[in-house]
């Protein structure tokens, strides 16, 4: 996990983004219900800082949720590729902390050992057959073993490429790879990496940054409160009459599904 | 060996919108009926309360209250040529599972459709001239006219506390309505909805080009409502979670809400969940049904379910489905154009872009299912054809229903797909943009139907229904058409960018949500030789049958496939008492 100080791949990290949050004025982040454990983290640790802005930055980050460490789907290697892809896909700026700390790698995990993964509502009787891309998805794989063997051919697709394994990228030479593979310019023997990528690993992703933080992810509201939806429990009938046209003051302070439980 | 049941008088498969409909006006009479339903009744489950309704992962994206792909789905391909492969994970359409079925998870937009919609044919051929319907566009009258449905369509509105704006009372046109709404003899019978911000916007622009817009007809409830049956709604909470949910506020008229539970206390009803029904029992020689097989899924055993009359109440693909099991009716040939069952499969033509301004706050969570702003000029046969190409049209409307964060997010065209600007330009237009969309028609082709898969299974060991089915020239151009009226109205709101409409392209595609409205595949009409079943819905090939649902329908219109069938299922209600009493060709 990020927090390990072996895993060299682990660049961006809550305190850089808070830095810049407190620095343009997102003090928000400091409202809500916090939950969680983040003072176990590596960061959280260390001395504060005396100076006031990075001061309130620890104090904040200290309350920030942490995602549930441990994976119950990725081996290592995978963890290690997704934990870098999901960072670099959600870089720690001014709205949120980096992917992993945000949750995103968990999420995904989550949602591939579970019933997602496994293959529920996917109807999967031969005989298969491969179809136009407008008949969807038409592999034998649950969609935690297709996700293991684009992985698996985007990995070496990648030595290949660029010498090295995809967690040993930069961070811009992994953004050019993602990209590189969503618009189909990566090819594997067996994989439709395009199709992988654009049809399965994506979605996952968009779900991980805006689902119910009670799946793992989206921490603290974050996404939630970047983009200024007020999620639960939405009764608005009063409101859309009152905030027809103007900003909405909830938005500002999003409740999740943990709210209400 | 299924066991054989005590005999019942009439026996719905499928206990879904129409079903509940129909079984009002029968139990009011003291008819005894019993109706069959796969899935579970959910309410006080986590799909009806509060805070585990609001999961728009669990619902919208996992789908869990929609049809179990691995136990059933369709297989698809786009021309007779092809071998058409099972579609794994639908997302082109949603149908139901459960007490109420799809229409507890509908967003509650309410239509008339339009005076000249069930005699399309004769109003087409009397205003263009009968050379002007391409051979290949198999529309046909439904036999049945508006003037007849018009009372139902009042008793339906009432019973589902339908808000919204007469648009033509008795004939006159009304200010602030629809002025191409069919005739009606009354009001709405609640106010409608307020509008939303976008369609301040909307109203503003297209009044600028000389159109009428108003208020969709929705059947999310403005205020606390009775309806004639005693039955209540809440009031609507504008919370967005509408389509693909169940309304924990029941302030969306459903069937779930509206009409099972008071059927459920009805002396000679009975509902009978999680069973899934396998076959009608059909006596060619008899010309009759005799009941019906299913699986009790809680027990896994079988059953035989005698009765009088068998209606067909489920989803359009399994009616269809089940009159091709049971060889009753000629199923569909395209090649000699013989044939009914399977024919005039349609589904939905849409299109819509996404208007974007910075300094407005469209906050599109403050939305219902049926908050909308519509304008019905390029609809059905409201605008002059002559020289188009195509027949057919849709409403344009500000579509607003929710701003649930994973599916209904936009952004400017050309941002990346991922990284600080990418999510910096979702902070930016979150609350800042909405889609002005065509709702279109989809007129029957020749070559557009279903049949039994010949591979294919589902889990129960039977065919799938297989699609044949792609979108055709008729429906392109419209598309096109419809598009550029979009854009027109888009660069008329002044937005900061109004990215151009992509009209309707084919091949036909399984991973698109376009609507739930696939129609067709047991048509009604008057003719034994071009429908499946009578005006009054009866079996031309087994007079104890009846069929009802969106597979009635011989085309689908711009319009949504709700409120006709409202008053279809109704109407169905007193014609099974007249047939109970006295069976006969009606």
């Amino acid at each position: 996990m990020t927090n390990d100080p072996s895993d060299k791949t682990f660049r961006p990290n809550r305190r850089g983004f808070l830095g810049v949050a407190a620095a343009t004025g997102a003090a928000s982040l400091a409202s809500g219900v916090l939950i969680g454990t983040a003072a176990t983290t590596a960061e959280a640790s260390e001395p504060a800082p005396s100076q006031s802005a990075d001061a309130s930055a620890s104090t904040i980050a200290a309350k920030l949720p942490s995602p549930v460490p441990g994976y119950l789907s990725f081996g290592p290697d995978e963890a290690g590729f997704v934990e870098l892809m999901v960072n670099v896909m959600c870089p720690a700026d001014a709205l949120t902390p980096g992917g992993v700390d945000c949750g995103l790698a968990a999420y995904i995990d989550r949602q591939l050992a579970g019933a997602f993964g496994k293959g529920a509502r996917l109807y999967m009787r031969g005989p298969w057959r491969e179809g136009k891309p407008e008949l969807g998805y038409q592999l034998p794989l649950t969609p935690e073993q297709f996700f293991k063997a684009g992985l698996a051919a985007a990995d070496a697709a990648c030595r290949k490429r660029n010498g090295k394994a995809f967690s040993e990228l930069d961070e811009s030479g992994a953004d050019r790879f993602l990209h590189e593979i969503a618009d189909g310019k990566v090819t594997d023997e067996r994989v439709q990496l395009a199709s992988w990528f654009n049809e399965l690993v994506y979605p996952l992703f968009e779900q991980a940054c805006f689902a119910d933080p009670v799946y793992g992810s989206n921490v603290g509201k974050v996404f939630w409160k970047a983009i200024g939806y007020p999620g639960l429990p939405a009764i608005h009938s009063q409101d859309m009459v009152d905030f027809r046209g103007k900003l909405f003051p909830g938005a500002a302070d999003p409740k999740s599904i943990a709210d209400f439980a | 060996m299924a066991t054989r049941l005590k005999h019942r008088t009439v026996v719905f498969v499928g206990g879904g919108f129409t079903a509940a409909l129909a079984a009002r006006q029968l139990t009011a009479k003291g008819v005894d009926v019993v109706v069959l339903e796969r899935g579970i009744d959910r309410t006080h489950t986590a799909a009806t309360s509060l805070p585990s309704q609001r999961d728009e992962l669990r619902w919208d994206v996992h789908g869990d209250l929609f049809q179990d792909w691995s136990v059933q789905t369709y297989t698809l391909r786009h021309n007779d040529g092809e071998t058409a492969l099972p579609i794994r994970r639908l997302q082109a359409f949603k149908p139901g599972e459960g007490m109420g079925g799809a229409a507890n998870h509908w967003n509650g937009q309410t239509w008339r459709w339009s005076e000249s919609d069930p005699v399309l044919r004769t109003h087409l051929e009397n205003r263009y001239g009968k050379k002007a319907i391409p051979a290949e566009m198999a529309i046909q009258d439904w036999g049945v006219s508006y003037a007849e449905m018009e009372s139902y369509h009042d008793q339906f509105e009432k019973l589902f506390g339908i808000a919204g704006t007469a648009g033509n009372l008795r004939g006159k046109v009304q200010e602030g309505g629809n002025p191409f709404e069919a005739p009606r003899q009354n009001e709405f019978p609640q106010k409608p909805l307020p509008i939303t911000e976008a369609g301040v916007i909307f109203s503003e622009a297209t009044k600028k080009l000389g159109y009428k817009p108003f208020p969709m007809p929705a059947a999310n409830s403005p205020e606390a409502y009775t309806n004639p049956d005693g039955m209540q709604l809440g009031q609507c909470q504008f919370c967005g979670h509408c389509e693909r949910f169940i309304c924990e506020a029941n302030a969306k008229a459903s069937p779930e809400v509206l009409l099972y539970p008071m059927l459920r206390k009805r002396k000679g009803f009975e509902l009978r969940l999680q069973t899934h029904v396998l076959d009608i029992l059909y006596d060619r020689k008899a010309k009759r049904v005799t009941g019906v097989r299913y699986l009790d899924l809680v027990t896994g055993e079988e059953y035989e379910q005698p009765a009088d009359v068998v209606v067909l109440s489920s989803f359009t693909m399994s009616n269809t489905k089940f009159l091709l099991m049971a060889g009753i009716g000629t199923p569909y040939n395209p090649k000699t154009d013989h044939g009914v069952v399977g024919k005039n499969f349609c589904h939905q033509t849409m299109s819509g872009t996404r208007v974007f301004f910075k300094d407005r706050w469209i906050n599109p969570f403050l939305a219902s299912g049926a908050s909308q702003t519509v304008i019905d000029e390029f609809n059905g046969d409201n605008f002059d054809h002559s020289g188009l190409g195509f027949f057919g049209g849709g409403y344009v409307y500000a579509n607003v229903t929710n701003g649930r964060p994973i599916t209904s997010r936009a952004v400017p065209p050309g941002t990346p797909k991922w990284g600080s600007t990418w999510k910096k330009a979702n902070a930016d237009w979150y609350a800042h943009n909405f889609t002005i969309s065509a709702h279109g028609s989809w007129y029957p082709h020749r070559e557009n139907y279903v049949d039994l898969d010949p591979t294919y299974v589902d889990a129960y060991g039977q065919p799938l229904l297989r699609m044949t089915f792609d979108i055709r020239e008729n429906e392109r151009k419209m598309s096109v058409y419809l598009s550029k009226k979009i854009d027109e109205i888009a660069k008329a709101t002044g937005a900061d960018m109004a990215p151009p409409t992509a009209p309707r392209k084919g091949p036909y595609d399984s991973r698109v949500y376009q609507t739930t409205h696939v129609t067709g595949g047991t048509i009604m009409g008057s003719d034994p030789r071009t429908s499946v079943v009578s005006p009054h819905l009866q079996h031309w090939d087994a007079e104890n049958l009846f069929v009802v649902g969106a597979s009635l329908y011989p085309f689908n219109a711009g319009y949504n496939p709700t409120g006709p069938l409202g008053a279809l299922a109704l109407r169905l209600g007193d014609d099974l008492n007249d047939y109970v009493a006295r069976p006969r060709h009606l």
